[in-house]
């Protein structure tokens, strides 16, 4: 009983606990799961945006653009007296792409006046601190510059004309671009831009609510992805760390990074980042980016020189650069860039007569091949070649190195001309040219190719042909300075002669025209190309000696060493023969020559320079011998078509060249400014057709008639006196005494001997021997 | 044999001369430009002149792209090389000095006084690349000039 009347225990119902108690149970799992969920989200999400934040930050803070170097032609000089046509003067400012405005306002820009021409140049930065935009007013007297003022009509001296960018050193496939600072971007084109892509830029924090919503309408209505709806930031986030597809998952990255980049960046540092980056199209393995290189590539002016038309269509072309590009859908292009000025013009940036105004106006694109970029693949080429001997390819590519070249413009324009011209009646001859500076050594122009916007094999540098008569002056030279035995006036026999090589086989050298003319002067062998003369020359001044005399010249290819290279059996480039002609321009100094002057770093800061140095190779005496005995090659031997061409006062001198079966033809000479070297040959080794007096003396000669010249110095040099010598050269004569001439000996090759009139005197010459010994 | 012992005693005897003669002038001391030098009242004249500025603030480089920028305006000027010359001495490039001198030199007007500064200058280009003889040679021609200049 007792038990029973305990009072009854309660227990939970089995069968509530049952039914509520695991619920709930499972409630608070879940519940906590939740909770754990959503903690472990917020970590990796807090997570991700630091990982975000500082790839952000990163990337932005240690950004350095990849800037391929750039070349630049020399940069013309302007000044009274200097040589320089108004024609001359037009295709300069053409190349340049100045514009004609009746007031020269902006820089880039001309006027003209009776007379002469008002230019407001564009400044650029040099090793000598470069050149500031200015005003001149220069007056155009015939061939020359007259007098030069400034805008207040001041006297200017000197004014220069910004470099013409030839070309830029990039890898195959790479990214270029002009950088351009947030202050030298024109405010009108920054407001159109926002004006068309972005009109909440300045309020918003990265991304635009309403934007966002506008796109995702519109996409829903068109049942696929349409619209981006992104803000500037955005697409500058897109462009630089995402990819371009459009998808959901990416937009969800887009946005945190769009806010991440606001909270650290100003939006000036945001507009200008996104100024540069910006893809405008492609130029076959270029990409072109940047407004500051879309500005060039489409217009082939700067950025801060384009006209409203010309932004629209820049902004235009960001919604599709290949399907916008004006160059290949012109009337697509129009179409956009109308709407980009009517988008500006809604937003008060264009009334309606300037909308209408350049509406109305062409699209204003320069054609794709009409930029001096590529006009001049060959010499580029050079530039590369040089400046890989000092810079790492990855340098060239990504540094944004400027690069100034020896290029004169107009001279490789003349250049490309007159060879184009004289072989448009004969396809299978191709060609090459090349034009220095001799004092300097500057390579002022070089043709590789008679189309020479081919970017193809490179004749001037890579053909090897044999030189023919360009070896002679070589033979010539090595003898020369061997006074003691031999001087212009000594005689040598151009009669039939044979050698036996070592290896047994017999050498006979034959005349052009297969005849032998006999005893001759050093000089006659010379000035009338006879190679029985001067191979007996070679022969007699020693192989050894001949050899030596092409190395010292500047020859460095192996030189074989057969008495045959007397005659030029030795293959040679035009660009390598040009160094050894101009050797002997310089009077036996040899001057590398040179395609760059300097290098600056992206900020116009001199990295390095390239100056002349000269090094005396030659005796100074028996150089200009040569050049005393190639000027009589022009007056009386094989250039004498060129003397009766050129201006009298213009005194040059050079050498023709021919290899057998006129496989090759040649001709290098010059002025005191210039020297030229013409070659002439088949691609498949085949006659030519030509010899060096008809086909490249020709042409040499149409170059140098078309260059300000200015005469070669042919005053003896110290240690060399004219005299008279009888025919056979061994005895001083009178003047006039019949067969005598007059040559420039060096003191030590003067004979002892003379004889008036055929009447031979006696000379103590024992004695004065003697004495010369003492000096010599 | 006897003419190679004169040469010897000769030559010994005029090294000794120029070494006891010659007054060591300094090669970069300031000299005037001759009159006659093409340089003079030309465009290319402000070029030198900037170069002159940009030599005295030490900037070399921007110094000699002045001077060859004047070049290519008058290249018949004695006096831009000799100022070439001596820009490439302070720049330790003595052999590139020797040879712009020595084109001054070819291009350089009848003035003794200015062809013995030349020849110095010469003679200073040559002994810094070890050429004394060279140097010695060059030392005469100036003491000879200057010799002509004090008779004249």
């Amino acid at each position: 009983m007792s038990a029973s009347r305990k009072s009854p225990v309660k227990k939970k119902s089995p069968s509530r606990k049952a039914s509520a108690g695991p619920s709930a149970a499972a409630g608070i799992r879940w519940r906590r799961l939740l909770w754990q969920l959503l903690l472990v989200g917020l970590v990796i999400s807090l997570l991700g945006l630091a990982w975000l934040d500082a790839r952000i930050r990163q990337r932005f803070d240690n950004h350095q653009w990849q800037l391929p170097a750039r070349v630049y032609a020399r940069p013309v000089e302007l000044y009274s007296g200097r040589e320089m046509t108004a024609q001359s003067l037009d295709q300069l400012l053409s190349l340049l792409r100045y514009r004609l405005d009746s007031a020269a306002r902006e820089p880039g820009s001309y006027a003209r006046f009776a007379g002469g021409v008002l230019l407001h140049t564009r400044g650029f930065r040099d090793s000598d601190g470069g050149e500031p935009a200015q005003l001149v007013r220069l007056r155009i007297d015939g061939p020359r510059i007259g007098k030069m003022t400034d805008g207040s009509g001041r006297p200017v001296a000197v004014a220069r004309l910004e470099p013409l960018q030839i070309g830029s050193i990039h890898p195959g496939h790479s990214e270029d671009r002009v950088l351009v600072r947030l202050e030298e971007v024109p405010p009108l084109l920054v407001h159109m831009l926002m004006a068309t892509e972005d009109r909440s830029f300045h309020e918003h924090h990265g991304i635009s609510i309403r934007g966002l919503m506008r796109a995702v309408f519109a996409n829903l209505r068109a049942g696929e992805m349409e619209q981006g709806g992104s803000t500037l930031t955005q697409q500058l986030v897109k462009n630089f760390w995402l990819t371009r597809e459009r998808t959901l998952s990416r937009k969800l990255i887009e946005i945190p990074m769009a806010l991440l980049l606001e909270l650290h960046y100003s939006k000036a540092q945001i507009l200008e980042t996104y100024l540069n980056e910006v893809y405008l199209g492609q130029d076959g393995g270029r990409a072109i980016h940047g407004m500051g290189l879309g500005a060039q590539f489409y217009f082939g002016r700067p950025l801060a020189e384009l006209e409203p038309h010309q932004f629209a269509m820049l902004i235009g072309l960001l919604k599709g650069p290949s399907y916008y590009d004006p160059r290949r859908h012109p009337e697509r292009a129009r179409q956009r860039r109308d709407t980009v000025l009517q988008a500006a013009a809604s937003q008060g940036l264009l009334d309606d007569k300037v909308l209408s105004h350049f509406r109305n106006k062409p699209l204003d694109v320069v054609p794709k091949g009409g930029s001096a970029l590529y006009a001049f693949p060959h010499f580029i080429d050079l530039v590369r070649r040089q400046l890989g001997r000092d810079y790492p390819p990855h340098i060239l590519a990504s540094e944004g190195l400027i690069i100034h070249s020896t290029l004169d413009v107009l001279a490789q324009l003349v250049a490309e001309q007159k060879l184009g011209e004289f072989l448009v009646p004969h396809k299978e001859v191709n060609g090459a040219v090349i034009i220095t500076a001799p004092d300097q050594g500057d390579v002022l122009a070089l043709v590789g190719d008679k189309s020479p916007r081919s970017a193809g094999f490179n004749r001037a540098l890579d053909a090897q042909r044999p030189i023919g008569s360009l070896a002679k002056p070589a033979v010539v030279l090595a003898a020369l300075q061997q006074p003691a035995k031999f001087h212009l006036g000594s005689v040598v026999t151009d009669g039939p002669f044979q050698v036996r090589m070592e290896d047994g086989q017999i050498w006979q050298p034959q005349n052009f025209d297969n005849q032998s003319l006999g005893a001759m002067s050093v000089t006659d062998a010379l000035a009338q190309s006879r190679n029985q003369a001067i191979a007996r020359l070679g022969l007699d001044a020693g192989l050894g000696e001949v050899i030596r005399t092409f190395q010292k010249l500047g020859v460095q290819s192996r030189i074989p060493p057969y008495p045959s290279i007397f005659l030029g059996s030795l293959s040679l480039s035009p660009f390598e023969t040009a160094v050894m002609y101009q050797t002997i321009a310089t009077g036996g100094q040899r001057t590398p020559l040179r395609s760059i002057t300097d290098v600056l770093d992206r900020h116009g800061q001199p990295l390095a320079r390239y100056p002349v140095r000269p090094e005396q190779v030659i005796d100074p005496e028996p150089a200009y011998l040569l050049q005393w005995a190639l000027r009589q090659t022009m007056t009386q031997g094989t250039g004498r078509y060129a003397v009766a061409q050129l201006p009298e006062k213009l005194v040059v001198a050079g050498k023709t060249g021919t290899s057998d079966g006129q496989r090759d033809a040649w001709f290098a000479g010059f002025s005191g400014s210039h020297l030229a070297l013409v070659w002439l040959g088949r691609d498949d080794n085949g006659d030519t057709g030509f010899t060096g007096s008809s086909g490249p003396l020709r042409i040499w000669t149409s170059i140098m008639a078309a260059l300000p010249q200015r005469p070669m110095r042919l005053a003896p040099a110290a240690g060399v006196e004219l005299v008279w010598l009888d025919p056979d050269g061994k005895r001083l004569s009178g003047r006039g005494c019949d067969g005598a001439r007059e040559y420039p000996l060096i003191t030590a090759s003067i004979p002892l001997q003379s004889t008036a009139c055929g009447k031979v005197q006696s000379v103590p010459g024992g004695i004065r021997k003697w004495f010369k010994g003492l000096f010599d | 044999m006897v003419q190679r012992f004169v040469r010897l005693i000769l030559w010994s005897a005029l090294l000794m001369l120029t070494a006891c003669a010659t007054r060591m002038t300094d090669p970069l001391a300031p000299m005037s430009m001759p009159p006659e030098d093409t340089l003079n009242g030309s465009a290319a004249e402000t070029l030198w002149q900037q170069a002159v500025i940009a030599r005295e603030q030490n900037q070399l480089s921007a110094a000699g792209r002045y001077l060859e920028r004047a070049l290519y305006m008058q290249p018949e000027s004695s006096w831009l090389y000799r100022e070439l010359a001596e820009l490439r001495l302070r720049e330790d490039d003595p052999k590139t000095a020797e040879v712009m001198a020595q084109r001054a030199l070819r291009l350089a007007p009848k003035r003794p006084a200015y062809q013995a500064a030349l020849w110095q200058l010469i003679a200073t280009a040559r002994a810094r690349q070890g050429n004394e003889d060279g140097a010695a040679r060059a030392r005469l021609e100036a003491d000879m000039l200057m010799r002509r200049q004090q008779y004249r």
